[in-house]
């Protein structure tokens, strides 16, 4: 099994937590706290025209109404939103005009993480890295977006927020917050007004975006969150795979990430959403420190016939609370849903997707794999609704859950809500824990207990890494294999 | 919330509301502005024969709230005891019946639920089965269309024991069973069945909360319904697996016909597990009847409402072959196929 | 219900005249003609899209298939006004192509529902269950079929030859005046196909008639047709005797495809 060999050497070479490491730089930040000055001070950071900075205090006057919400199957003390930091940049000019005006540490920590930056070594061959374009986000700014010229050629715009609220405003005023309203929830409002940033994209009428697209999104100063917003617009018969990879340092406090992710796909486009989760998880053994993942991420396929497909690959977080979802408005609209949680040592993760099938012949997919290990608790929570508008609406759902360890926890919550005499809904979820024969019949051949346990459970989750572009597959599979570790034995 | 003491303070705001997660598909307090005044007494004459008569010699009748408080099975003893709640007018009335199986006893419980006008009912049940005994419910509910109507049962089994339920019903302006069971595993087993035949604006809620607290229990589930018309199905299970709880095996499904546009079906088949040895699994589905089977039906000659009634039929009748009790499985086959050949 | 009328000597028993048929937004069927007179068997051959297996859902009144122009009578009652079950009650039999499960539903049980309902729409008293079994086992038994199978829930679960096998089953409890055969091969081996061919030859009479729709010659090995008619972008192009049949074996359907 030479693949799996592959897998167990990259393994091996490797930390339990591999980017917790802290970069030294000269940074920026807010006052601490938070209140209409500080929702100010973002604004004017980023040089943002009126209208932005109306809304953003419109969002904060909302969310200073609202409370926290308690349904998710996580515990958290309270956080003390007052005792934070909302704004934090390396200094250094508001969006380089190149690599060169980058610091040099910056540079040195995404290399570090492997996120191709430079991208004439990437065009010469050098690193052999695979080609695509990266935005890179550090703390609260985007410091470089690359291949932006080659993009913009075939007409895409690939830039961070900032630049676009400055430089698309039509296109930003038209399509933010008409995905997520700004008062959708309590965490998505506390993100309108005081996102930092993100990326933003737009493919035009039947373009087919001529590369993968991706954002590193990186917590490195202490004491602050991340709250990025990440829009993407693909126009009628237009195509993108995007894909979002996210790491941090390795801290005893908790770190907020409340981030807003909205995706537009209008009639025959498609677009594809990748992420790869690895926010540091906090300490094993005593659950200090790592972040809280409080994430809205919804797509609106608006279009007849587009299609939007979520793929994640779950691994970090202390505690990760997300649901990726689809609102199939046109009509034969398809929403796919892929994902992989892992929850290893304390940490809890409550997540799944919503297919909320509003049009006629629309079509969802829903396949998730959890697994607990440790002393951790994974829960998958779904909705399923067809309104009465939504004849011949159709979902198909999978939902297993594998158990490693005696102490860990393992819930499936599916709500299902079928309106119209038209619509098929098929629903199935186990939950067992790994088979002992299996792992028997593969150590009998060899392999050792945690080689066999890797074996197993890139079986069970095969199916999801499929979906992922072949670059990151890899990687995932690596990471699914770190955040076992130390499960057995 | 606590609908026994809206009922008996005439408080509407200890309704459960669909601000409480369970309660979301079965809103009451949406429902009931005013808590109706309590129901009066009932005569002989209101109320009437059940449909289990002539099935048990020992009948128990709740009419509008009163009637007996316990009823206790000697251990080693079989018995079938008919139990009928039967309610009248548009009053308010709760009542609370304590059922004690001792050890190795079996009862067999036929229950019935009729009536209803407008009324607003409550009925509580508390089920211990001790060591090795075992009870089979069946349930038959056929209220009026204005009824607002909850069941709630607590079961407690014990080691070696069995508790089986099927409870078949066509629904109310609202209406829930509610079933919590508690699981000491100890090779003791459950079974939770259900049926549901709703039209017009009819409303029925089938929730089972079912805690396996030790080591080798079984849990089975299986309910089928469909809805027509305006009406409003719920099926909600959860079942979960305490820590230490071993070698639990526990199956649910929930299969929904929707023959309309108007109707609805809410689904939540919940599973949470703090163990790891256990193998558990749920299966929901909701659909239309097959369209090409239908056509392939009518091109053998069957007409369309012989067609679905025969699928119909053969869909809920899977669940009946599971009662134990032959007389009781006939007695509820009739029922159902009276009320299927006006429904589908 | 429509009275069944007698043929009258001239007109053929099943006649379809200008049939035009569409699938959604698609026309399928553009102006079929064809005549089968009782006591014949035809054949449709024709490449895959041809429309075959459309022909045989208009026929049996199949929703979301539409006739659009066009007319199509057995006997003289006009098929197309008839719901598929009073379709079946005239005495219309149809094989499918890929027969389906009724699940929960034994398969004798189905089978004299069907029955009793075509004989009660027919003005015909029910068939008495002892009379009902003698003539399912002695069926079974020509067909030489496992009688307990017709005890399990209707093809579920069946080898695709077994659904195959209980379609003729059927065709030979119901004893229909036509019978469409759609592609009733496909899915049998050959001891299979022997047995299923001879079902059929025990129902040729000269009060019946039989459409054999089939993409290979083989079945017409055994089902000897009287007609065989090339069917192609939704038309009869070539009509002929069974050695037509052969010629289309050898030669393929290219020079029809291109007329069409």
């Amino acid at each position: 099994m030479p693949a799996v060999k592959d897998t167990l050497e990259q393994v091996a070479g490797l930390e339990k937590y591999e980017h917790g490491f802290v970069t030294e730089v000269e940074q920026e930040f807010a006052p601490r706290g938070l209140d209409r000055d500080t929702v100010a001070f973002i604004s004017r950071k980023k040089d943002e025209p009126d209208w932005m900075l109306a809304w953003r205090l419109e969002a904060f006057e909302r969310w200073s109404a609202m409370e926290s919400p308690d349904w998710a199957r996580v515990s958290f003390p309270p956080i003390d939103y007052q005792d934070a930091t909302y704004y934090a940049a390396p200094k250094a000019k508001d969006g380089p005009a190149s690599l060169d005006d980058v610091d040099p540490e910056i540079l040195k920590t995404y290399e570090k993480l492997g996120i191709p930056l430079r991208e004439q070594e990437v065009l010469a061959g050098v690193t052999g890295a695979p080609r695509y374009a990266v935005d890179a986000v550090f703390d609260s700014v985007s410091v470089v977006t690359t291949f932006k010229k080659e993009l913009a050629e075939a007409g895409v715009i690939f830039c961070s927020m900032s630049e676009a609220v400055r430089e698309h405003p039509e296109l930003v005023r038209k399509y933010l917050g008409s995905v997520v309203p700004v008062t959708d929830n309590f965490f998505a409002c506390l993100n309108s007004a005081v996102f930092s940033d993100g990326s933003f994209v737009y493919v035009p009428p039947g373009v087919r975006c001529p590369m993968e697209l991706s954002t590193y999104f990186r917590i490195n100063a202490a004491g602050s969150g991340q709250f990025e917003r990440t829009l993407i617009i693909a126009d009628k018969g237009s195509f993108v795979s995007y894909l979002e990879g996210c790491t941090a340092p390795m801290r005893d406090e908790n770190q907020l990430h409340a981030a807003v992710v909205e995706l537009v796909a209008l009639e025959d486009a498609e677009i594809k959403y990748s992420t790869v989760q690895n926010w540091y998880p906090g300490d094993p053994e005593t659950g200090k420190g790592g972040i809280y993942n409080f994430v809205t991420k919804r797509a609106d396929c608006r279009g007849d016939r587009s299609r939007v497909s979520w793929t994640q690959v779950e691994t970090g977080s202390a505690i990760t609370w997300k649901y990726p979802s689809c609102v199939l408005r046109g009509r034969e609209s398809v929403g796919e849903f892929y994902s992989i949680a892992i929850t290893n040592g304390r940490q809890q993760a409550d997540t799944g997707t919503k297919m909320i099938h509003l049009g006629e012949g629309t079509r969802s997919r829903i396949i998730s794999k959890g697994i607990s290990a440790g002393r951790s608790s994974n829960t998958y929570r779904g909705l399923v609704s067809a309104h009465p508008k939504a004849r011949g609406a159709r979902n198909f759902t999978q939902c297993d859950s594998l158990l490693i360890g005696k102490s860990c926890a393992a819930h499936t919550v599916p709500y299902i809500e079928a309106r119209n005499g038209a619509c098929t809904f098929e629903h199935e979820a186990t939950t067992t824990r790994l088979s002992e024969d299996q792992l028997f019949y593969a150590r009998q051949r060899g392999l050792s207990e945690e080689e066999a346990v890797q074996l197993l459970v890139n079986g069970f989750v095969r199916e999801v890494l499929q979906e992922l572009p072949m670059e990151f597959a890899v990687e995932a599979q690596k990471l699914v294999a770190i955040s076992l570790e130390g499960s057995v034995g | 919330m606590n609908l026994d003491e809206a009922i008996r303070l005439r408080d509407p705001a200890q309704l459960p509301s669909r601000r409480d997660e369970d309660w979301r598909w079965t809103d009451l307090r949406g429902l009931l502005r005013t808590i109706p005044e309590p129901s009066s007494p009932l005569g002989p004459q209101a109320i009437g024969v059940g449909p289990f008569e002539g099935l048990a010699a020992e009948s128990l009748v709740v009419a509008n709230g009163s009637g007996p408080e316990t009823l206790r099975v000697a251990p080693g003893e079989t018995r079938t005891v008919i139990l009928r709640h039967v309610s009248r007018g548009d009053g308010a009335h709760s009542a609370r019946l304590r059922i004690e199986v001792g050890g190795g006893a079996r009862l067999t419980l036929l229950e019935s639920h009729e009536g209803g006008g407008s009324s607003l009912s409550l009925l509580g049940v508390d089920l211990t089965l001790e060591d090795g005994a075992s009870c089979e419910r069946l349930v038959l509910a056929d209220l009026d269309p204005e009824a607002v109507a909850v069941v709630e049962l607590d079961v407690e089994l014990s080691a070696g024991g069995r508790y089986a339920q099927t409870v078949l019903t066509t629904g109310a302006r609202r209406q829930r069973f509610e079933t919590r069971l508690r699981h000491p595993g100890l090779r003791s087993e459950a079974r939770l069945d259900g049926v549901y035949i709703l039209a017009g604006r009819k409303h029925a809620d089938l929730t089972s909360v079912v805690r396996h607290t030790g080591p080798d229990g079984r849990t089975d589930q299986l309910t089928r319904g469909f809805a027509d018309g305006q009406s409003r199905a719920v099926f909600q299970g959860r079942i979960t697996v305490q820590e230490g709880a071993d070698g639990v095996d526990a199956r649910m499904a929930h299969n929904a016909l929707i023959l309309s546009d108007r109707a609805e079906v809410d689904a939540r088949p919940e599973l949470e597990i703090y163990a790891d040895d256990v193998a558990c699994a749920h299966g929901a589905t909701v659909g239309a009847l097959d369209d090409d089977v239908l056509f392939y039906m009518r091109q053998r000659g069957l007409a369309e409402t012989d067609a679905r009634a025969l699928l119909a039929v053969s869909f809920l009748g899977e669940v009946i072959e599971r009662i134990d009790f032959a007389a009781g499985a006939e007695r509820v086959r009739s029922w159902l196929l009276a009320r299927i050949g006006a429904g589908v | 219900m429509t009275q069944m009328t007698r043929p009258d000597s001239t007109a053929a028993m099943l006649s379809l005249r200008g049939l035009h048929a569409r699938v959604g937004d698609r026309e399928i069927l553009k102006g079929l003609d064809l005549q089968v007179p009782s006591g014949e068997v035809h054949a449709i051959m024709g490449p895959n899209g041809a429309g075959k297996s459309t022909l045989s859902y208009v026929l049996t009144g199949r929703p979301g298939y539409e006739v659009t122009a066009g007319s199509a009578e057995l006997d003289g009652v006009n098929l197309l006004e008839l719901e598929p079950d009073e379709r079946a009650a005239n005495g219309l039999f149809l094989s499918f192509q890929y027969p389906l499960e009724i699940p929960g539903v034994p398969a004798l049980t189905f089978i004299r529902s069907a029955l009793n309902a075509q004989r009660k729409a027919r003005g015909e008293a029910e068939i008495s269950a002892p009379d009902f079994l003698k003539r399912a086992r002695s069926c079974a038994a020509d067909l030489k079929m496992d009688f307990d199978m017709l005890k399990r829930p209707m093809n579920v679960g069946f080898s695709g030859g077994e659904k195959k096998r209980m379609e003729i089953f059927q065709m030979a409890m119901f004893a229909p005046r036509f019978m469409i055969l759609d592609e009733t091969d496909s899915g049998l081996d050959i001891d299979a196909l022997k047995v299923v061919s001879e079902g059929v030859n025990a129902l040729r009479a000269p009060d019946r008639g039989m459409l054999v729709i089939t993409h290979y010659q083989r079945l017409l090995d055994h089902i000897r047709p009287d007609r065989v008619h090339v069917l192609a972008d939704g038309r009869i192009v070539a009509s002929g005797g069974p050695e037509l049949a052969l010629e289309l074996e050898r030669h393929g359907y290219d020079k029809y495809a291109r007329a069409a």
